[in-house]
C-alpha cells in the first residue's frame, strides 16, 4: 500500500508550502522520521520527516513550487509497487475546458437558481466563491463566474469599446495586438493609452539602451509575507514617531563591567542589544499601552513582555521573540539573543521562536546608520529603531564641549492607542535608564 | 438668503404671478376651484381670481383639453389641469390630433399657447389608473413640446416659460416631488424651454435622470461618492426639445451612462437618449454600453412594496451605477 507523502501544514494559517530542497532522490530507501525534504513556509524553514518507510518515488513537486497544503507530493512504495492507478500526484491545476456541470462536493449550499443556471451554461459549482448570505452560491456569484469564463470571440472580430476604436485610430495603434482589461476582454481606451506609453518608452530605451530583461524574482515565501505586512502595517497603522538622543556612557562601562565578570567565569558575552533588551523590557512594565494591541474594539494591555529582535538574513528578515524578557537575567537574555540570531541565520528558527512579540527592537547601530525609524511589526503597538553610537561633541552640565557616546533612538507608535504624550514619557523614560543603568534594578 | 417654498407652491406661484401679469391665462380642470386641485396646488385660487379665470369642470378630460385648445386658438393663454397622467389618454385626442397640429395646419398664421399640466409617477399606493409615466407618449409628437421639471426653482421657472410659449406645451409634474422644498426666488423669472441642467458634476458615470429619478440619482451619487466614485447627474428638464448639446457633453467627458427613468422601460424615453448619444461624437468616447434603468413591464401594482420594486429606487440605482462605473459591463 502507497504511502502519501503530503505538503504538511505546520502552522495555523498556512495555506501553502514552498519546496525548498528534497533530501532523498526518487529510488532511495527511506525510514519513518528520517528527514526526506525541506519546505518553507512565510515563516519559517521546516524540516519535513518521512511518514513511513519506503522507496521515494512519484515526486511532483519541485524545489521553488508554491504548493497547497495537504496536495499529496510523492509516495513512498514497498519493494516491487507501482505508483497508484490514477492518482499520480499532480499540483493543482487549473483547467480552461468548459467541465460539466458537478454536484458541489463540500456541502455548499445553492440556490435553485443558481443551480439552474450553472447546469444550464456547463458551469462547475465547485469553482464559485459564494457570496450571498450564509455562504451561499447564488444568481449572482454565477453570473459573475459565467462573465469570467465567456469572452465574446468571433472569429476575425476585435471586441472594443468604442472609445478604445477612436484612440486607436487616432493614434493608428492595431486593436488586434492588445489585451483587453474590461469585462470579457474587452479593450478599453486605457488599455490603447497604455500600449502607445510603452511604445513611447521602448522607443526611449532603443535610443539610450539596448534593453537588458531584468532577473526575475517570484514573490514567494518570505520575500511575500514580508511584502505584504509591510504594505498593510504601515497602510493600516497610523505612525507616530519620536526621536531621542541617548548618552552611552553609562551602559558601556556598565557592559564593560559584566563583561569582565563573564571572562572571568567564561561565560557567554553581554552584547548591548541584550543590555538594551533587558532595559526596555524593565521600562515597558511601566507603559502598558506600549506593549499592547489593538484588536477589533479591543485593546490588550499584555501582561507578558516579549521582545523580538529584527535579525537581518540574506534574503529578508526574521524577528525572533526573547519570552518575558523583564523577568530574564542579563546572562539568559544574552545567551538566548545569540542562539535565536545564530539559528535565525542559519534557517533553524521554529514556529515558537517567531510568535508572541509584543515589542519589537531594529537595530541598524552595525551598518553605521544614525537615525531611522521601523513600520510597527502589528499587531503590536510600537518599534523602537536604534542607530549607531558614535562619539559626538556635546555640552556637559557645565557648558564645556565634551566628546560622548551618542545614540540615537526612533519610536514608531500606533497613535490609535498611544497617544503622543505617552509615547513620549515612554521615551523620555527609557532614555533616563538606559543612561543610568543602575535604574534597571530599581 | 433665498425663500424656501414647496414644489407645489412654486407651482401655485408660477400660475398666480402669470395670472396676475397677463388676463389671457386661466386655469381650467377637475376640482381646481372649490377644492383647491387633488393636490391642493390651486389652493385659495378661486377666492384670489374668482370663477372666470379659475374653472371647475365635469369630469371630462377631453372636454378640458378641447376647451384650453380652443381658447388658446382665439387668443388665450389657459392652463389646464389632468388631475393624473393616467387620464391623459381621454384628453390625447385634442391634445394629439388637433393642439398639436394647428400650427403647422395654418401655416403658422394660428398659434395654440396652451398648458397642460399634470401629475404623473408612483409612490403614493394609488395603482394602476393613478400612476403612470407617459411622457414619451406625447415626445412622440412633433408640435407639442413636453417638460418635466425635477426643482421647486425648476418648476417655477419652466411653467412660466411654458405659459408663455405659443406652442402646447405638456407639463408633467411629479406627485412625490411636491412636498418637496427648495429655494425659489419670490420675482417672476423664466427658465428657456430644451435646456438641460448639470444637477451634479462629476468625471467617472453620466447619469440622465428625469422626475422623481433626479433626486433618487442624487441621493445614490451621495453614497457613491464615499466609495470614490464621482458621478454626474445630468437632468434634461425638457424632453422636447431636448438639449442634446450638454448631454452628450457629459457622456463624452465620463466615457459611461447610466440613463434612470420611471416610466417602463420598453418603449420609454430612455431608448431616445440612448439613441441620441449612440448617434452623436460621443459614440467614440463610450467604455462601456449604455444603461438604462427604468421602470418594470408592469403595471404600477397596488400592493406598497410590490410598487416599491415596479420602479428604480435609491439602492437599484447604486448597484447599477457601481457596476458601471468600476467596468462590470
Amino acid at each position: 500500500m502507497a504511502i502519501e507523502v503530503i505538503m504538511p501544514k505546520v502552522d495555523m494559517d498556512q495555506e501553502t508550502g514552498t519546496v525548498v530542497e528534497w533530501c532523498k532522490n526518487p529510488g532511495e530507501q527511506v525510514k519513518t522520521g528520517e528527514i526526506i525534504l525541506v519546505i518553507e513556509t512565510d515563516k519559517v524553514a521546516v524540516d519535513v520527516e518521512s511518514p513511513g518507510t519506503g522507496i521515494l518515488e512519484g515526486v511532483s513537486a519541485k524545489p521553488g513550487e508554491v504548493i497547497p497544503i495537504g496536495t499529496v507530493i510523492a509516495y513512498l512504495l514497498a519493494e516491487g509497487e507501482a505508483l497508484p492507478q490514477g492518482a499520480a500526484p499532480t499540483p493543482k491545476v487549473e483547467s480552461s475546458l468548459p467541465t460539466p456541470p458537478q454536484e458541489i462536493s463540500t456541502g455548499q449550499v445553492v440556490t435553485p437558481v443558481a443551480k439552474n443556471m450553472a447546469a444550464a451554461h456547463g458551469i462547475d459549482l465547485n469553482a464559485i466563491a459564494p457570496s450571498g448570505k450564509g455562504q451561499k452560491i447564488t444568481k449572482a456569484d454565477v453570473a459573475a463566474q459565467l462573465a469570467k469564463e465567456s469572452a465574446p470571440v468571433v472569429a476575425g472580430k476585435i471586441y472594443a469599446a468604442p472609445a478604445a476604436r477612436r484612440v486607436a485610430r487616432e493614434n493608428q495603434v492595431d486593436l488586434a495586438a492588445l489585451q483587453g482589461s474590461g469585462p470579457q476582454g474587452r479593450i478599453q481606451s486605457n488599455d490603447v493609452f497604455a500600449s502607445l506609453e510603452q511604445q513611447d518608452h521602448q522607443t526611449q530605451l532603443q535610443v539610450v539602451a539596448p534593453i537588458v530583461e531584468p532577473e526575475i524574482i517570484p514573490l514567494i515565501g518570505m520575500r511575500r509575507t514580508i511584502a505584504e505586512r509591510m504594505t498593510a502595517n504601515y497602510q493600516n497603522v497610523p505612525h507616530i514617531k519620536f526621536t531621542s538622543r541617548v548618552i552611552m556612557s553609562g551602559i558601556t562601562e556598565a557592559r564593560n563591567t559584566l563583561n569582565a565578570v563573564a571572562e572571568k567565569s567564561g561565560a557567554q558575552k553581554i552584547s548591548v542589544t541584550a543590555l538594551l533588551v533587558k532595559q526596555i523590557a524593565t521600562t515597558l512594565r511601566r507603559h502598558p499601552y506600549l506593549n499592547s494591541s489593538l484588536k477589533g474594539d479591543e485593546i490588550l494591555l499584555h501582561q507578558d513582555i516579549n521582545i523580538g529582535v529584527a535579525v537581518a538574513l540574506e534574503n529578508g528578515l526574521i524577528v525572533p521573540v526573547v519570552k518575558n524578557a523583564d523577568k530574564k537575567g542579563l546572562a539568559e537574555i544574552a545567551a538566548e539573543v545569540n542562539d535565536l540570531a545564530a539559528r535565525a541565520r542559519a534557517g533553524k528558527l521554529v514556529n515558537a521562536d517567531v510568535k508572541g512579540g509584543t515589542f519589537t527592537i531594529s537595530n541598524l547601530g552595525p551598518f553605521g546608520i544614525e537615525q531611522f525609524d521601523a513600520i510597527i511589526n502589528a499587531p503590536e503597538a510600537a518599534i523602537l529603531a536604534i542607530g549607531a553610537t558614535q562619539l559626538e561633541a556635546i555640552p556637559d552640565e557645565s557648558g564645556q564641549i565634551v566628546a560622548r557616546p551618542i545614540m540615537r533612538m526612533t519610536l514608531s507608535a500606533d497613535h490609535r492607542i498611544v497617544d503622543g504624550a505617552v509615547a513620549a514619557r515612554f521615551v523620555a523614560e527609557l532614555k533616563t535608564v538606559l543612561e543610568n543603568p543602575i535604574l534597571m534594578v530599581y | 438668503m433665498v425663500r424656501e417654498i414647496t414644489y407645489l407652491e412654486a407651482v401655485r406661484e408660477a400660475m398666480t404671478q402669470e395670472m396676475e401679469r397677463d388676463p389671457k391665462v386661466f386655469l381650467i380642470g377637475e376640482d381646481v376651484g372649490l377644492y383647491g386641485g387633488a393636490f391642493q396646488v390651486s389652493y385659495g385660487m378661486l377666492e384670489k381670481f374668482g370663477p372666470e379665470r379659475i374653472v371647475d369642470t365635469p369630469i371630462t378630460e377631453l372636454g378640458i383639453a378641447g376647451a384650453a385648445t380652443g381658447a388658446a386658438l382665439v387668443g388665450m393663454r389657459p392652463i389646464a389641469e389632468i388631475m393624473f397622467m393616467d387620464f391623459t389618454t381621454l384628453a390625447s385626442e385634442q391634445l394629439v390630433n388637433q393642439a398639436a397640429k394647428l400650427r403647422f395646419m395654418f401655416g403658422g398664421r394660428a398659434t395654440d399657447p396652451m398648458v397642460l399640466r399634470t401629475p404623473a409617477g408612483s409612490g403614493t399606493g394609488a395603482a394602476e389608473h393613478h400612476s403612470q409615466s407617459f411622457e414619451n407618449w406625447f415626445v412622440h409628437v412633433p408640435g407639442l413640446k413636453v417638460v418635466m421639471p425635477t426643482t421647486p426653482y425648476d418648476v417655477k421657472g419652466l411653467l412660466i416659460e411654458s405659459i408663455r410659449d405659443d406652442n402646447p406645451v405638456v407639463f408633467i409634474e411629479h406627485k412625490l416631488l411636491y412636498k418637496s422644498k427648495g429655494p425659489v426666488p419670490e420675482e417672476m423669472y423664466t427658465i428657456p424651454l430644451g435646456k438641460a441642467d448639470v444637477k451634479r458634476a462629476g468625471r467617472d458615470l453620466t447619469i440622465v435622470a428625469t422626475g422623481v429619478m433626479v433626486q433618487r440619482s442624487l441621493a445614490a451619487a451621495d453614497q457613491l461618492a464615499q466609495e470614490g466614485i464621482d458621478i454626474e447627474i445630468v437632468d434634461p428638464r425638457t424632453l422636447r426639445p431636448l438639449d442634446t448639446e450638454t448631454i452628450i457633453a457629459s457622456v463624452k467627458k465620463t466615457g459611461k451612462v447610466l440613463i434612470v427613468h420611471e416610466a417602463v422601460k420598453t418603449g420609454g424615453f430612455g431608448g431616445e437618449l440612448a439613441a441620441v448619444i449612440a448617434e452623436s461624437e460621443a459614440f467614440g468616447y463610450l467604455e462601456a454600453p449604455i444603461l438604462r434603468l427604468a421602470g418594470k413591464e408592469v403595471p404600477i401594482p397596488y400592493n406598497r412594496n410590490l410598487e416599491y420594486h415596479a420602479v428604480p429606487q435609491v439602492e437599484n440605482i447604486i448597484e447599477k451605477a457601481r457596476e458601471l462605473a468600476q467596468l462590470k459591463v
